[in-house]
């Protein structure tokens, strides 16, 4: 028996290391969701310390002035990893003046942190993530402010969203600052909003970093953003967006992509290291063009955008970006070869042998405004190209001077 | 010796093996049993109503709250319904012709969601799981959920909604078992939602145009509440139309399959209904092929199409959406979204076969 005694103590100690311990979860769904309902207005709900599993999405309907508070994105995490109801993390619905600040929530079945209809909404030093890392299977956003006003996103982390990390989607008076996006298809991305600006953040190694993009068939179209000190690198993530989805359509190694939007200033970023673009400035039929052939989907059930091949049909829509001003950015890439994955990158490679471009611009002008008002000031040594896309690449044209005008400045 | 050789490799395999990483373990414990104060949303207990008289879990009605059923009920996991009515004395339900009848101030439903042990014994070994109540208060419905206890003693006001393990011998003597799903209070808006109001579903003229058994002899409903000087301006009864029992093998497949959808789509599936943007409408009275689903293709439907290009394929209920979403129990697909986990497979065969049938 003279073993026994250290066999046992090796048992302990082999087994007490981190790895093997289980993380222990406790539960609060039923007196949260209660919470939620009963909250009245002017009310704060109080999140505690701790490690909380849910199995259903939690949902917070018309409620005014009320806040949601945690003890720290480190301290208090929610998991919606045994979800088996519902698709969002929290839902926040037809609401006025909400705060949502200090808590981490990870892993919902669709969007981690979805709001609608609501006037009034801040994220502050929110942590939401897929905490296995990229996957397919992801939810699609994991901030998610739609149909809002006055938004503000602060300090907050974004990562693993298998569509955008922080998506603001046909809202107005929009912020995001100060914020992290990492490992999501997109990092940052702003969709059909107006007066919205993006500063202070830092995507980095996601498929695509920061995206500006107004897309057809939605309930307000997009514009005046102003995209200003963000750090955007190493946005080299391979995409791992469902087929069929508009992020899907995003070379690896995007900084930026700007697409038929209008009145956009980018200025003073630092837009270092994406291997296959800086920033690209594409209309719709660029976009239709390069997914022809794939099988249209409806939106699905996060509400996740999907290539319309009938954006043609709406009317309202311009699908050709126009009254945009890049300038005073800093480029840099250490990449010689763009990512060769997809057609965009294997394009660059062809044409611009070595030398991924800082900037390209589809070249497909509108039949209707010729005059795209296209304005890139940002020295003499970066590489633009004008693809020409329109007439299968004939007319492609390098040259760092080729859009040298003054833009319109964007003041909110 | 040799014994503890073996030993000694044997815990060293065993310590290693027990040591192996265990990746994405999940370990939670139950939610600590809190109160919170809910005297703002609704009477804490199903008993401080007094809806009934004697042991509550009998739900014996007390004076003026009148029991009724629907011609043809929402499908529910199979869960049977026990309906009741309390209009406040000297008060009027207001007639209407095509619409959920006009109830006054004061109006309670009470709708009682049980299971017997074996349904073929109906009455026997009942367990309570559920009482959802509707009140009209100050010209708006308010949506209330109680959740019986074990000992069928009480039923609780519940807001965020429960899970519960329910088992029951089916028809067929068939052993079943399901997790019923009380909804939380904002999940009522998702079917009673008309317009931006909440608003009853079921309790319209040619829902309530059916015999009940009130224990001495059967009787009209409407009827009833006519002697009962419950109801005002309503006409005769042969000017009343009634929606038929989709139970009913008397009737029609085709009034049998719109009665279903009707009180299963519709609520939703109407001009005025939170799916109205779909353009697919599934009230009985609706005559329109196309807006009954006939060739339609779908608006929003995502994942729901189930890659299938119209919501009814006459003579192909495989080639239908419709019967697609009806059959499915996954989260984003099925049909209606809510008040489900099973599929109610009467009423999917006899929506399959009308749509086999028609042409």
């Amino acid at each position: 028996m003279k073993y026994f005694v250290p066999l046992i103590l090796l048992l302990v100690i082999a087994c007490s290391g981190d790895k093997s311990e289980p993380v222990v979860w406790q539960s609060m769904e039923q007196s949260l969701q209660t919470q939620l309902i009963t909250v009245e207005d002017g009310g704060i709900i109080e999140l505690p310390e701790g490690n909380y599993m849910f199995t259903k999405s939690l949902a917070m309907d018309g409620k005014s002035n009320v806040k949601i508070r945690g003890k720290g994105m480190d301290k208090t995490r929610l998991s919606f990893k045994n979800q088996t109801e519902g698709a969002q993390g929290l839902l926040i619905s037809n609401s006025h003046n909400i705060v949502l600040e200090d808590f981490s929530i990870e892993d919902a079945k669709g969007d981690n942190l979805k709001v609608t209809d609501t006037k009034g909404i801040t994220f502050r030093r929110i942590r939401s993530v897929w905490a296995d890392g990229p996957k397919t299977e992801n939810g699609a956003y994991a901030i998610y402010p739609v149909l809002c006003k006055q938004v503000l996103i602060e300090e907050c982390i974004a990562m693993g969203s298998s569509d955008a990390g922080i998506y603001v989607g046909q809202s107005d008076s929009v912020i995001i600052r100060n914020s992290k996006a990492y490992w999501n298809v997109a990092g940052i991305e702003s969709e059909n909003s107006r007066w919205v600006e993006i500063y202070g953040n830092e995507a980095y190694e996601n498929t695509g970093g920061i995206l500006i993009f107004d897309l057809p068939g939605l309930t307000q179209y997009g514009h005046t953003t102003k995209v200003y000190n963000n750090l955007v690198h190493d946005n080299n993530h391979e995409n791992f967006a469902a087929r069929g989805n508009i992020v899907a359509s995003i070379p690896p190694g995007t900084g930026m992509m700007v697409l038929a939007t209008h009145l956009l200033e980018i200025t003073e970023n630092k837009i270092l290291d994406n291997k296959t673009i800086g920033i690209g400035i594409i209309s719709y039929d660029l976009v239709a063009a390069l997914n022809e052939g794939e099988v249209e989907q409806e939106n699905s059930i996060g509400g996740v955008q999907t290539v319309d091949n009938n954006y043609k049909v709406d009317t309202l829509y311009n699908p050709y970006p126009y009254q945009i001003y890049v300038h005073a950015n800093i480029f840099e890439n250490s990449h010689w070869f763009p990512d060769t994955g997809n057609d965009i990158g294997k394009l660059f490679l062809a044409k611009s042998f070595m030398n991924p471009p800082d900037i390209a611009y589809d070249g497909i002008a509108n039949p209707a405004r010729p005059d795209a008002e296209l304005c890139i000031q940002e020295g003499d040594d970066i590489t633009l190209i004008n693809l020409d896309a329109a007439h299968d690449f004939k007319n492609l044209t390098k040259g760092a001077k080729q859009f040298d005008c003054q833009g319109k400045k964007i003041e909110m | 010796m040799s014994t503890r050789f073996f030993c000694v490799p044997a815990l060293i395999i065993f310590t290693l093996l027990s040591c192996k990483p265990k990746n994405q373990e999940i370990v939670v414990l139950p939610e600590i049993e809190t109160t919170i104060d809910l005297t703002s949303v609704g009477m804490e207990k199903l008993s401080d109503y007094g809806f009934f008289t004697g042991p509550i879990k009998n739900l014996s009605p007390a004076d003026g709250i009148i029991p009724y059923s629907l011609n043809a009920a929402l499908f529910s996991d199979y869960a049977w319904k026990q309906r009741f009515v309390k209009i406040p004395q000297g008060s009027k339900v207001n007639y209407s012709a095509d619409d959920v009848l006009g109830f006054p101030d004061g109006t309670v439903f009470i709708k009682n969601f049980y299971y017997p042990a074996d349904f073929r014994k109906p009455q026997d070994n009942i367990r309570i799981l559920e009482t959802r109540l509707m009140i009209h208060e100050a010209g708006a419905w308010k949506t209330l959920p109680y959740i019986w206890n074990d000992e069928q003693t009480e039923a609780y006001l519940v807001v965020a909604g429960k899970n519960i393990e329910v088992t029951w011998t089916h028809y067929d003597g068939a052993a079943r078992s399901i997790k019923y799903s009380v909804p939380n209070m904002n999940q009522c808006k998702g079917c009673h939602l008309r317009g931006n109001k909440v608003m009853p579903i079921g309790l319209s003229a040619r829902q309530l145009n059916g015999d009940y058994e009130y224990g001495h002899g059967k009787k009209n409903q409407l009827v009833h509440w006519q002697d009962l000087k419950m109801i005002e301006g309503m006409p005769s009864l042969e000017q009343i139309s009634k929606l038929v029992s989709y139970e009913d093998e008397q009737v029609s497949v085709d009034l049998r399959a719109r009665a279903w959808m009707e009180i299963n789509c519709a609520h939703c599936h109407r001009a005025d209904g939170p799916a109205k943007n779909s353009g697919l409408h599934l009230l009985a009275s609706e005559n329109e092929p196309a807006r009954m689903g006939v060739g339609k293709a779908p608006v929003a439907a995502g994942k729901g199409s189930g890659g299938l290009l119209y919501d009814i394929v006459p003579g192909k209920p495989d080639e239908s959406i419709l019967q697609f979403r009806i059959e499915s129990v996954h989260p984003g697909i099925m049909m209606p979204e809510l008040g489900r986990s099973v599929t109610h497979e009467e009423g999917v065969a006899l929506v399959r076969k009308w749509i086999t049938e028609m042409k």
